[in-house]
């Protein structure tokens, strides 16, 4: 048994994130005594309709969500217990929708910083209802072995420690949260463990008090002991004492008061919890609570420390007297699936991975791109060229290298709007389309016709020096296996009007004196072909290649120089076309040749 | 609860219909020579001075100057605006007008558990305290008006007669008017005085403690709350309060100078349990402080920040129930980024440091903590198979 909450406890939960990280934590308990999830709703309109998923045990229940306490309890008849984590403000307008409700007979608040008018006014209107208002500030409810509410017993591992999956002897009723937990702990460490143990929060004015609660486990035959962790402020316990002292009482009654250190402390001084405060003419000090409760009759350790021992010795009492038998452990209890995340930090399970990377990681505290800390390459003077060196050939590459990289984007981030790439972004940019997508649309043009050929050309130049081939072998074998030079020919450039970007490169590659077998090549190539035909031309696609090549880059690699710089220029483009903030345009009739078949009728279907 | 000074006090109890003295709060002797020129009654009535601060006993430090003239205001202002009183600078004071009276009364409302108590005696001042039993009640329930003629029953219980009766029980009504429509938690007037020109019921002073949670309703409370015990918030006070009002969860601190025991405990409700086993082992507080409801790392750290930069102190406490949700990992965290800092800036020399914690990840806090060790840190970590506050002990008995 126990008091409060129990096997037959259903609960909805108001509120947003707080709630659902509660309703977790209720789940690891149910898990734990194998029961099913005890959440049933959640109220919180700015979701209702939707709902939150739970994991309970290896799987997830979807609880679902809803606009009003009512709407809850029509749909899951069988709630009767309402757990509120909305904020201060809004708090008392929803812990009334829920004591209103005649489905819902507990109500607990969360809620930390609810006025105090406004608790008052709670628990006045749940005591003329005949219904229980607990908290506000609440850690929670649990009863051992069959209902959590809220986080009180903390994490799952607390839950197996402080026995919480069988009951034991003792009541526990607490201001404070954190201790509640302590003495749930103690509770099973130095006896059976409890029965049910409330947080009835640390304000001046709960919405119960001890004294309901001493009743209900009065009441409560299971119960054999209660400890009631008190604390300066008001008169809560001196009402227990009261209450303890008026007749004989089959509970024991147990208690610490905090709050001692007040005869030495500037007087008034504020502690945590809200109620924790000395009356205006020094009543509820702890040494008078104290005091009280002794005289009453209760066993009152003179300090925390101390109640861990008090309580063995009442529990080997009522074991001597046979009150109580030694609780029975069960031979095994459920263990909360750990995450992958988790087991693989413990080294229980592997995972094959689904993709593999050679280049870089982010797991730290910022990217390494092949090992290198991004930030120390900066500091050490190293530019965007190494970096392409290191993502897309994993090796630093030498400051001439990356001076040619330099040089290649440069020369290649843009040559005006007419161009395929740059045409198609200013066309989607006038259509109002977004920056990545008109971007895309730019990239897309880049193909065997437009910048794309310096993967291909890098590739054949490649294939004729690898196998020490003269320029008329190559033209031979290309002619015969694959069609025109890619990186030979120029739509416009031609040797009388030549392309001056071909020649900067050309030149400054050639100034550096080092080996250069693939551009040597190609001008090679390009002597012959531009006899032919005079503007068949060795253009920038593949001169790049060439000289990509002699670096040392991979074939695949080359046309991503192209797509990375021309990057650059769409970008300007549809931030350019942005900025003027262009109108929607179309051809004009007279730039469209219309040869499709003049006007003719529609012959019936058949 | 959240303490107003008379000022913003006295204001409230006018806004609900409740007669005070004229009066004004002034910051500096200028102002008041201003507002002389502004306000008839500055210049025809007696006045009396006080210094407008969250201090105990103004009359004997000579913070309360009663009888003056104008002149004799101004003089008494320059006399108490920046006089240095412990921790403490007098900023303000409150010049008002003094009310001719014989007769001194009492009234005051009180949150109770089933509701409220209006207090009524027909003696006031220092009288009302030495005579307790001629204070008279009137209990109302939650949520319950109190009705003319239970206002006038109790008025008559506490001795008025004639006229008076209702005109106390009017007044007394007010007051409740004002405790309930402002959220506060304590409203008291002491003395209410009968003005001889009209023989009105003036309310001559006013103790007001506010509900702070309810702020959030009452948009023209636009003043600053103020401490409640005697003294003003130190700097470290008001930065971790700073800090509390900003985050999820909370961190408090007060300094007790003198004190050589650091209290960096977690939780409301075990941070007085640290505190009394301190006492209890005659040590000495040199704070109070808690942190819970898993705030945030940096919080800490602020906090653990100002626990160690008090002087003097031989021993930090960093005890700690079984925590119900607050990651021990991630507060000590913050906790050990203090040490650290602390450390670095030539801080806790000769200090020890005593930890015990349980709760979600304890085992690698405490790891983390232990770890300490190795960087120089005198440093004893418990985990939850040693009793609370037993780490107070080891502490103390190490003296």
């Amino acid at each position: 048994m126990s008091i409060l909450a129990n096997k037959d406890t259903y609960v909805v939960i108001q509120g947003g994130v707080a709630g659902v990280n509660a309703a977790r934590r209720m789940a690891e308990f149910c898990y734990l005594i194998k029961r099913s999830l005890n959440v049933l709703a959640f109220v919180y309109p700015p979701d209702a309709g939707k709902s939150h998923e739970i994991p309970y045990g290896s799987g997830l229940v979807a609880v679902p969500i809803y606009k009003t306490v009512a709407e809850a309890t029509k749909n899951h008849p069988q709630i009767n217990t309402s757990l509120v984590y909305i904020g201060a403000d809004r708090a008392m307008k929803g812990g009334m929708e829920a004591l209103d409700d005649t489905h819902i007979k507990v109500v607990s608040m969360i809620t930390e910083g609810v006025p105090e008018k406004d608790a008052k006014i709670l628990g006045r209107h749940a005591t003329k209802l005949g219904k229980v208002f607990n908290g506000p500030s609440s850690i929670g409810i649990v009863s051992a072995g069959s209902c959590r509410l809220g986080v009180i017993g903390g994490a799952f591992d607390n839950l197996v420690l402080s026995k919480l999956y069988r009951e034991g002897s003792f009541g526990v009723i607490t201001k404070s949260g954190g201790l509640s937990n302590e003495i749930i702990w103690i509770c099973s460490q130095f006896a059976d463990g409890i029965t049910t143990a409330i947080g009835i929060g640390g304000d001046a004015y709960p919405g119960t008090d001890y004294v309901s609660y001493l009743e209900m486990f009065e009441n409560d035959p299971q119960t054999k002991a209660v400890v009631i962790v008190g604390e300066m402020g008001g008169d809560l316990e001196e009402r227990a004492a009261e209450w303890y002292g008026a007749k004989k009482r089959r509970v024991k009654l147990m208690a610490v008061v905090s709050g001692f250190c007040q005869e030495s402390l500037p007087k008034g001084m504020k502690f945590g919890h809200a109620g924790a405060k000395e009356g205006l003419k020094g009543e509820g000090s702890a040494r008078a609570k104290s005091d009280a409760l002794k005289n009453a009759g209760a066993i009152v350790p003179a300090t925390f420390g101390a109640l861990g021992p008090a309580i063995k010795e009442a529990y080997q009492e009522m074991l001597k007297s046979g009150l109580v038998k030694e609780p029975v452990e069960p031979a095994s209890l459920p263990k909360l699936p750990k995450t992958v995340e988790e087991a693989m930090k413990a080294d229980e399970v592997m995972v094959a991975p689904l993709i593999r990377t050679t280049i870089s990681d982010d797991r730290g505290d910022e990217p390494c791109y092949d090992g290198y800390p991004a930030s120390e390459l900066i500091n050490k003077g190293y530019e965007i060229p190494h970096v392409v060196g290191l993502l897309w050939d994993k090796r630093l590459i030498s400051k001439q290298e990356a001076e040619i990289i330099k040089r290649i984007m440069m020369l290649s981030a843009d040559h005006g709007p007419c161009v395929s790439g740059a045409l198609g972004t200013i066309i989607a940019a006038c259509a109002g389309i977004g920056m990545s997508q008109s971007v895309a649309a730019g990239l897309i043009m880049i193909g065997p016709r437009f910048g794309g050929a310096v993967t291909d050309a890098g590739r054949y130049f490649k294939y004729a020096v690898d196998n020490k081939m003269t320029v008329d072998e190559f033209l031979v074998y290309m002619k015969k296996n694959h069609g025109p030079v890619p990186g030979i020919g120029h739509r416009v450039k031609s040797l009388r009007n030549p392309d001056k970007r071909v020649k900067e490169l050309v030149g400054y590659v050639k100034s550096l004196n080092t080996k250069t077998p693939c551009l040597d090549f190609a001008l090679e190539v390009e002597k012959v072909t531009s006899v032919k035909k005079d503007n068949l031309i060795l253009n920038v696609d593949g001169t790049m290649a060439a000289v990509l090549v002699d670096i040392g880059f991979p074939v695949d690699s080359l046309n991503g120089f192209f797509i990375l710089s021309r990057t650059i220029g769409l970008i300007g483009h549809w931030v350019d076309q942005k900025r003027q903030d262009s109108r929607l345009i179309r051809l004009f009739d007279y730039l469209v040749n219309y040869a499709a078949p003049k006007r003719r009728e529609v012959p019936p279907l058949k | 609860m959240a303490k107003v000074l008379e000022g913003p006090g006295m204001g409230l109890m006018k806004k609900w219909g409740i007669t005070v003295p004229n009066y004004v709060v002034v910051t500096s002797v200028d102002e008041l020579t201003k507002l002389g020129q502004a306000n008839e009654w500055l210049k025809k009535s007696k006045l009396v001075v006080k210094a407008h601060e969250a201090l105990g006993s103004r009359f004997k430090l000579g913070l309360v100057k009663v009888d003056l003239d104008f002149k004799g205001a101004e003089a008494a202002a320059k006399e108490m605006l920046g006089r240095q009183v412990g921790s403490i600078t007098v900023t303000q004071v409150i010049v008002s007008e003094m009310i001719p009276h014989k007769e001194e009364y009492y009234c005051a409302v009180k949150s109770t558990r089933e509701g409220t108590d209006i207090l009524v005696a027909n003696c006031g001042g220092i009288e009302v305290e030495s005579n307790w039993e001629r204070v008279k009640r009137l209990a109302l329930e939650v949520g319950q008006q109190p009705s003319a003629d239970a206002l006038e029953k109790v008025a008559k219980e506490a001795g008025f007669t004639g006229p008076l009766v209702k005109k106390m029980a009017d007044f007394a009504g007010k007051m409740f008017t004002c405790f309930d429509s402002e959220d506060a938690q304590y409203l008291e007037v002491n003395p209410v005085v009968l003005r001889e020109q009209d023989g009105e019921l003036i309310a001559l002073d006013a103790v007001t403690l506010l509900d702070g949670d309810a702020k959030f309703r009452h948009p023209d409370w636009n003043f600053a709350f103020a401490a409640e015990f005697g003294r003003a918030y130190s700097k470290h006070e008001m930065e971790v309060m700073a800090v509390d009002s900003k985050i999820k969860g909370s961190v408090k601190f007060i300094e007790i100078p003198g004190g050589d025991t650091a209290m960096l405990p977690a939780g409301g409700g075990a941070s007085v349990y640290y505190s009394d086993a301190v006492v209890a082992r005659g040590g000495k507080l040199a704070n109070y402080a808690e942190y819970s409801g898993d705030p945030p790392d940096w919080a800490v750290e602020v906090l653990t920040d100002k626990v160690c930069s008090l002087p003097g102190i031989k021993n930090i406490i960093v005890g700690g129930a079984i925590a119900n949700f607050t990651d021990v990992k991630k507060t000590f965290g913050g906790i050990i980024n203090g040490f650290r800092k602390a450390k670095s800036e030539g801080k806790l020399k000769g200090v020890k440091i005593w930890v015990r914690r349980g709760g979600p990840r304890e085992k690698e806090g405490l790891d983390a903590m232990r770890a300490l060790k190795d960087e120089g840190f005198d440093i004893n970590v418990f985990d939850r198979n040693t009793p609370l506050t037993d780490i107070v002990d080891k502490a103390l008995q190490n003296k």
